[in-house]
């Protein structure tokens, strides 16, 4: 099983205007803690909205931890009407996030984002000093367990910038 | 299997001065020599361990039966 590089394949595919955040960011930029879900921060224009559509039905899109006969129709009206929503879905558990504690929504996100080679596609990852602010702003004890593991890898990558011009 | 040779740059995080972020994090419980192997992969290769990670977690689980409990045993 390969849910996160799939879920990856299938942002590309359908073209998804977005920002990879939470523990993918966080293992992007060399966290070890294990996640077992892909958050992403989506763009909420109607065009990128249909494509998202699109991609959660292409792979079987169900909401994830809601009683089974909660009435929900996957459509472009229905996250229109949201923000954040869970899935379950045939490449994993897929989270979709209106808006990044700490950071602010898909425009704030990609003002703060690097931008990543992964499986043949660019894709926007959420900066390392904005994945703490968000880890902060968050504050719950996975949150605080992550947040002291990317501090120390953001203090040795600030270690390793300003060291290297010395070993050229 | 052969023994870890770090760099200089990465014994900051094995083996943190005291006061640093690395310090704080390992005080914490994180074991920084995993994050100093995952920081020598490229994003993709990050995200590849993690998916095996994760998918040898849940074989782990799936697979797991539980012979007895402590709790249900007479002593």
């Amino acid at each position: 099983m390969k849910d996160v590089e799939r879920q990856i394949e299938l942002i590309s595919e359908f073209q998804i205007e977005c920002v990879l955040v939470g523990g993918v960011a966080a293992t992007v930029h060399g966290s070890s803690i294990p996640t077992q879900d892909l958050d992403i921060c989506y763009s909420r224009n109607n065009a990128n909205l249909a494509k998202v559509i699109r991609a959660l039905r292409a792979a079987n899109a169900t909401l994830r931890g809601a009683p089974k006969d909660l009435p929900f129709i996957l459509d472009e009206e229905t996250l229109r009407r949201g923000l954040n929503f869970t899935f379950d879905t045939d490449a994993g558990k897929l989270d979709l996030l209106g808006e990044v504690l700490g950071v602010g929504g898909y425009d704030k996100c990609v003002e703060h984002a690097d931008e990543a080679e992964i499986f043949g596609s660019r894709h926007y990852v959420l900066s390392l000093e904005k994945l703490i602010a968000s880890k902060r702003a968050a504050g719950r004890p996975k949150d605080l367990l992550a947040l002291v593991e990317l501090e120390a890898i953001l203090e040795h990558r600030r270690a390793s910038e300003s060291k290297a011009p010395e070993s050229q | 299997m052969d023994k870890v040779i770090y760099t200089e740059k990465e014994m900051s995080l094995i083996d943190p001065k005291p006061g640093t972020a690395a310090a704080a994090a390992r005080d914490f419980g994180i074991d920084l020599s995993l994050t100093v192997s995952n920081l020598r992969l490229t994003p993709e290769e990050r995200i590849k361990n993690l998916d095996s990670q994760v998918d040898a977690i849940r074989k782990l689980r799936h697979s797991l039966r539980w012979i007895s409990r402590a709790s249900e045993r007479v002593a």
